[in-house]
């Protein structure tokens, strides 16, 4: 199969992406499957359903390929999923305190669809709609368009996110947005990482990864998960500027990781929103596997899988808690609702634009 | 946790360890990078030569401690005392052996082996050995590591071998060499050995070496500690399990940080996993069938960067030159010369990366009879110049560093 056979809105012939029909969903139509590949046995494998980044498979130190990514067996699954499995998020990603924000003197109620807050785009987020796919240069450029009300927000946006992968290992994912009236946006993925890959049988949680972040600040958050202040990591379990296991961390006595049963907070990127650079890297010492998070983004929120628990997985296997870790990288939680939440407004003329690579690798 | 911002007084710290290992200076390395990263002022207290002594330690006039409760007069005479104490040590498999009253930060014995084990296995091998220490108690963790290691061969359904040997000392130095190398004879080949620290470690490649052993063919090794010292002592770089020592300190600090505040942690245990392994030739293991080829490619690795021609080498296996040549075209694909030129070319390429020495004297050091000669070999294997072939390492290290 290929693109020109998929269907009519595909315009690329090329087939340096390759393309399989995953299954049919009610009410979406078929739901595809798309390859990248690079020269070292690399290969990332992408739906249109949620622009979701669905596999990664990446060799090991010994040059070994599994794959480092959770996830669903079929598209079903991830339809029915609440747990955003390497989805494209908006157009909010994260929460929007009490599902409410003013913006330009008018105020906006949007789903409540975690307590009384907004979360990931609402019941209708984009993760859970059907992308356009095209093939451009051997990357993937799916689209989508949010109508007038999505969730509650005002105007239409057209998004689209961008897949490559290079022989250096980077997937590089480029979000750009614009709109036909004022909104505010931030986009992310929120793929969870398991470096351990899946070829063993029995996958070790993430407690043995060794994580670094370049933050001198991070949010902390409510019992909804609402960031309330902003406080230095120096001193405390969250600081991550020199590298540090998770487990161990994990396992520090802290009112902050006790009240979310975790890691899940915002960090606060040093020299944010100015450039893509490095700003965490991830390593697990068993498999020698190393990912490297770089970003133009403002915030990354570092979530260590706590809500897992029973989840149905690929391949039969079971999740439970800590079975990966996410770095989702975009604006700050509920910024919407911040002094500085014009930053996150997207009105009609602008583009929004955000540049995350992840980038796999072996030490 | 909040950080303090009120005016505190300095409180006075005793760090009672034996920091002339590496293991333990990096956990000193991690307090004071705890230090540094906050306005916490402590007033540290350690022996001039790093070393605990605890004459008089219970009239210290201080505020707290943080202490190696591996060791067991530190143990002794610090379970009752009455200011802050956080303890360090290794992990337990046995819960009721950690002193019960206090914090205690560890590292994960069970994760350190694990972690060895997986390299191994990673590397191809199928039987595993342990080389430890006599019971004593001031190294329960090299115990703690055999009953790690016991527990996860009996989980995967195997059977490893364990010797303990003899205590280094120099009068039975030579009877322990002796045990020591009938003990790596005794084993089915090819093996994977864990040895409890680097310095065990070296013993074993050592045997290895003197006895003809070829290593990582026969026997591939891997230690626990990432001591550059050891590492610097051996003729076939040693690969080795980085404990997450700096971690430990942090933690400690900051746990005792938090109790000069008030708070309590008795009893709480924060197990540190490993951080990582320097993965060295000694594990780099690849099953070969030919033995000639094994025995070449063992004196290869040691002697390459002292001139040494195919000649040298055949001479060294005990065949002829043109039999051995056929071997090394079957089974890698190369001749005898490729081989050694391709070991020169990778320590240049690591001197090189290590920016201390000038192309003149890495060509030197390598082996390679002229600077033109090391020039001409990396224009045709990399298609570059040494001088390029740094800057393009320069210039990649600082693209990915973070800022």
């Amino acid at each position: 199969m290929n693109f020109a056979d998929m269907h009519s809105t595909v315009i690329s012939t090329s087939s340096s992406v390759q393309v399989e029909r995953w299954g049919t969903l009610p009410g979406l139509g078929d739901i595809h499957l798309f390859t990248l590949r690079n020269a070292h046995g690399m290969r990332v494998t992408l739906s249109d359903l949620g622009a979701t980044l669905v596999s990664w498979h990446a060799p090991d130190r010994a040059g070994r390929v599994a794959d480092v990514l959770l996830g669903h067996d079929t598209p079903a699954d991830y339809l029915a999923s609440r747990w955003f499995f390497g989805s494209t998020i908006g157009r909010w990603a994260n929460r929007i305190a009490h599902a409410r924000f003013t913006l330009d003197g008018v105020t906006y109620q949007l789903d409540r669809n975690d307590g009384d807050n907004l979360l990931h785009g609402g019941a209708s987020g984009f993760h859970k709609a059907l992308w356009n796919a095209r093939e451009a240069d051997g990357a993937l450029v799916l689209t989508h368009e949010s109508p007038e009300g999505d969730g509650g927000f005002p105007g239409t946006v057209t998004a689209n996110v961008r897949y490559a992968l290079d022989d250096d290992g980077a997937l590089t994912i480029d979000y750009d947005a614009g709109t036909d009236a004022p909104t505010p946006i931030s986009l992310t993925n929120h793929a969870y990482f398991n470096l351990c890959g899946d070829g063993l049988a029995d996958v070790p949680d993430i407690r043995g990864h060794v994580i670094s972040i370049d933050a001198d600040a991070f949010f902390a958050v409510d019992d909804a998960t609402i960031p309330i202040e902003r406080k230095d990591v120096a001193g405390s379990v969250f600081d991550f500027r020199v590298c540090a296991p998770i487990g161990a961390r994990l396992d520090w006595p802290d009112e902050q990781l006790a009240r979310a049963g975790g890691f899940d907070h915002c960090y606060v990127l040093r020299d944010g929103g100015v450039a893509l650079r490095a700003v965490a890297t991830l390593y697990d010492p068993a498999s020698g596997r190393e990912l490297t998070v770089s970003t133009d983004a403002k915030g990354m929120q570092f979530y260590t899988g706590n809500f897992l628990a029973d989840v149905n997985g690929r391949s039969g296997r079971t999740y439970n808690k800590h079975a990966a870790l996410c770095l989702e990288t975009g604006a700050f939680p509920n910024q919407v609702n911040m002094s500085d939440a014009e930053q996150v407004v997207l009105r009609p003329g602008e583009r929004y634009r955000h540049t995350t690579v992840y980038r796999l690798g072996v030490r | 946790m909040t950080r303090q911002h009120t005016p505190q007084r300095t409180h006075r710290i005793a760090l009672l360890f034996n920091a002339n290992k590496v293991y333990d200076r990096e956990i000193i390395t991690g307090i004071g990078n705890y230090l540094l990263s906050t306005r916490v002022a402590w007033d540290l207290f350690l022996e001039e030569d790093f070393r605990a002594r605890l004459n008089g330690i219970e009239r210290f006039e201080g505020d707290g401690f943080i202490a190696d409760f591996d060791d067991p007069d530190v143990c002794e005479a610090l379970t009752d005392s009455h200011l802050p104490v956080v303890a360090v040590g290794g992990s337990y498999e046995d819960a009721s052996k950690y002193p019960p009253n206090l914090p205690y930060i560890a590292t994960d014995n069970m994760q350190l082996v694990s972690l060895a084990c997986k390299h191994l296995i990673g590397a191809g091998l199928q039987r595993f050995a342990l080389y430890s220490l006599p019971e004593s108690p001031t190294n329960r963790w090299a115990q703690e590591r055999e009953l790690a290691f016991n527990s996860l061969l009996k989980a995967d359904g195997l059977e490893g071998d364990v010797h303990r040997g003899l205590p280094t000392s120099a009068p039975v130095w030579h009877q322990a060499s002796v045990q020591l190398t009938e003990w790596l004879h005794s084993l089915p080949k090819p093996v994977g050995i864990i040895a409890v620290t680097d310095a065990r470690a070296r013993q074993v490649l050592q045997a290895c070496l003197i006895s003809g052993i070829p290593v990582p063919e026969q026997v591939a090794i891997i230690g626990i500690d990432n001591d550059p010292l050891t590492r610097s002592l051996t003729r076939i770089p040693l690969s080795s399990v980085i404990q997450g020592t700096e971690e430990m300190g942090r933690t400690a600090a900051h746990l005792l940080h938090q109790m000069l505040g008030g708070a309590r942690f008795a009893g709480r245990r924060i197990l540190v996993p490993p951080v990582g392994i320097n993965v060295c030739e000694s594990t780099k293991h690849e099953p070969l069938a030919s033995p000639y080829v094994m025995r070449a490619r063992h004196y290869i690795r040691q002697y390459a960067c002292q001139g040494i021609k195919t000649e040298q080498v055949a001479d060294y296996v005990g065949v002829s030159r043109s039999s051995l040549e056929d071997y090394f075209r079957r089974e890698l694909g190369c001749t005898v010369h490729q081989e050694i030129l391709k070991h020169k070319l990778d320590v240049a390429k690591q001197l090189l990366a290590q920016q201390e020495m000038s192309s003149a004297e890495v060509a030197i050091r390598c082996g390679f009879t002229s600077l033109q000669y090391m020039y001409a070999v990396f224009r045709r294997e990399l298609g570059c110049t040494p001088r390029e072939y740094q800057e393009h390492l320069l210039a990649a290290a600082s693209s990915t560093q973070m800022p």
